[in-house]
């Protein structure tokens, strides 16, 4: 095993980012939202700029400050959910059943969702990596298994890990899955946080943005070397080229604003994938629609790639879906991937004006414009933690 | 502990002394197996007299981020002073198999009883606050990652190290009294890569 490095260190780049020197494709993804099951429902909603935003049906929101999110007016089992785009994702891979069984799980999730109104008794039992062993073994996937909850992160993190050690010959394949169904418990937190949006849309880099809305978002990718794709014959569905994730040191809830960190990692994703800045074609953001998170996400993406962020076309496709905290970024990477593959470009919606502080190329109305070879997925969470994700067409 | 230091940042492996005092041994025992330096370790509680974590500006009702924030202190404070001009990069992961779950039942309890939600529960409730309260007060600017095991966190910090996220990382795990029969306990544990610096990159 090689590693790779870029033949032109990037400045916002550690100079001793690596990788292994394995290759590394998607030939699995499947998805449920508020649009309903399946990637194509959401692809059409991001690319028509159509928020799926209504009245809180699913729990009581009585007394709440905002009373909207991107939900269904069922209530699933979140477990059941992750069941299925599991199957789905596994089945477009073409995984045989022994294949599945070798593959490991990483779980993106907040927690087991039955925890909080536990017994005392039975809470200790109730372990994440418990619901993550327990979602494997209903998938028919191996018994390695690890758990991720690090908030708007904690997905992209477990793509990036899973990435990391494929690149390095650690696992032939991982799957990646995440979840989160709009409850009762974060919206309460989020709107006694005074985070959630007043007017009932999502606005990112906006003038006049007030905020982000929860929506739900179940995901699955299957993660493998190109190489082992390649001797199953499996179809791929797209090259995850490079990925960064790094730290801000700078505050427990907000970002750094001058966007050094984001910047690391986007700079860090860029050069594991020796990918320079005008063969980006397409920027998901973070885009929260909160004031500081766009402001600092702006500057994040003016450090990384200079001239190049007054160009690339930028959306944030949680004006769409909603904010799917640990399951966000599998949401955003799975539309960008596919955006890629559709050559077409998810909306900005809810735009109502520029703001000096988010200079960027914003999509606000459908494009004839294509996303070219090259898209980034960038997020960022609580406790200055980000990640980006680059994804290049098969 | 039989792997090399790097040779340019120099730290002293600890001694198996001074982890048996201040440690999960097994911990300690798979970092090593795993062929990781141990930097630096800490626990909490250390002694008869940890009783209470001290009190975490911001965050409410709830010993969990009181005691990362403490066992973080403990770890960071012993660990060996960089050769002057290096500035390691360190990554943080916590591992928590229930997370806050102090502070997850008492929103569960406030919204099933119309009660009021103190804003600050409103970011303590994931343990990627703390780790923000931890990286900012410490400046650590590597990867910043929360998982369940700590298998898994051995395994990831691995990887951060053997790629260059990071050139240290920071675990630490917390279990919080599940029971009123179980006591808080937290461990940290700071990590090195097991192979001297200059050949990191190399086959």
């Amino acid at each position: 095993m090689t590693d790779t490095h870029s033949p032109v260190p990037r400045p916002t780049a550690r100079s001793q980012v690596r990788r292994g020197g394995e290759q590394v494709v998607l030939t699995g993804a499947a998805v449920s939202t508020a649009f309903g099951r399946g990637v194509q429902p959401l692809l059409e909603a991001a690319v028509a700029g159509r928020p799926g935003f209504r009245p809180v049906r699913r729990f009581d929101v009585t007394g709440r400050r905002v009373a909207v999110a991107a939900t269904t007016d069922e209530a699933p089992r979140l477990g059941d959910e992750l069941d299925r785009v599991i199957g789905d994702a596994c089945d477009e891979a073409g995984l045989r059943r022994e294949e599945r069984a070798d593959c490991p799980l990483y779980l993106a999730v907040h927690g087991d969702p039955d925890l909080p109104r536990a017994s005392e008794a039975d809470g200790g039992r109730l372990g994440v990596d418990a619901f993550a062993a327990a979602v494997a073994r209903r998938g028919g996937l191996s018994e390695s298994v690890r758990a991720y909850t690090s908030a708007c992160v904690a997905a992209s993190t477990a793509v990036a890990d899973a990435a990391a050690a494929i690149a390095r010959g650690r696992a032939a394949r991982i799957v990646v899955a995440a979840g989160y169904l709009v409850e009762q418990d974060q919206f309460a937190l989020f709107d006694a946080g005074r985070a959630l949006a007043v007017d009932g849309r999502v606005r990112p880099f906006s003038a006049h943005r007030s905020g982000l809305l929860l929506g739900d978002g179940v995901g699955a990718v299957v993660v493998e070397s190109a190489s082992a794709a390649n001797r199953r014959g499996a179809s791929v569905l797209a090259r995850l080229a490079g990925w960064g994730r790094t730290g801000d040191a700078y505050h427990v809830c907000k970002p750094r604003p001058d966007g050094v960190g984001l910047a690391r990692a986007i700079g860090d994703a860029m050069q594991r994938a020796s990918v320079g800045t005008e063969e980006i074609g397409y920027v998901n953001a973070h885009g929260s629609g909160t004031l500081q998170s766009d402001a600092a996400e702006a500057a994040a993406l003016h450090l990384a790639l200079g001239d190049r962020a007054l160009t690339v076309p930028v959306s944030s496709t949680k004006s769409v879906h909603g904010q799917a905290l640990e399951a966000g970024a599998m949401i955003e990477l799975i539309v960008t991937l596919h955006a890629l593959r559709a050559g077409r470009l998810p909306v900005n919606a809810g735009f109502l004006g520029p703001d000096e502080e988010c200079r960027l190329n914003l999509v606000l109305e459908q494009s004839a414009a294509t996303p070219g070879e090259y898209a980034l997925s960038v997020n960022a969470a609580f406790g200055g933690a980000n990640t980006a994700l680059l994804v290049g067409a098969p | 502990m039989n792997a090399l230091l790097p040779v340019d940042t120099a730290p002293a492996p600890l001694t198996d002394a001074a982890i048996s005092e201040t440690s999960d041994p097994t911990l300690v025992a798979r970092a090593a197996a795993a062929g990781l330096i141990v930097l630096a370790v800490s626990a909490w509680p250390e002694s008869a007299d940890d009783v209470a974590a001290p009190a975490l500006a911001g965050f409410v009702s709830s010993s969990f981020s009181p005691i990362a924030a403490e066992v973080a202190r403990r770890c960071l404070q012993r660990r060996p002073v960089p050769v002057q001009g290096t500035d390691p990069a360190t990554g943080l992961i916590i591992v928590s198999a229930l997370g806050d779950f102090d502070s997850a039942r008492r929103v569960a309890q406030a919204v099933d009883s119309g009660g009021r939600i103190a804003p600050l529960m409103f970011f303590q409730c994931v343990p990627n606050a703390v780790a923000g309260y931890i990286a900012t007060r410490w400046c650590l600017t590597g990867p910043v990652v929360c998982l369940g095991g700590e298998g898994a966190a051995l395994d990831a910090a691995g990887l951060l190290l053997e790629d260059g996220d990071a050139d240290e990382v920071l675990v630490i795990r917390v279990a919080q009294a599940a029971t009123e029969l179980d006591r808080d306990s937290a461990d940290a544990i700071l990590l090195a890569a097991g192979v001297p610096q200059h050949e990191r990159g190399r086959t």
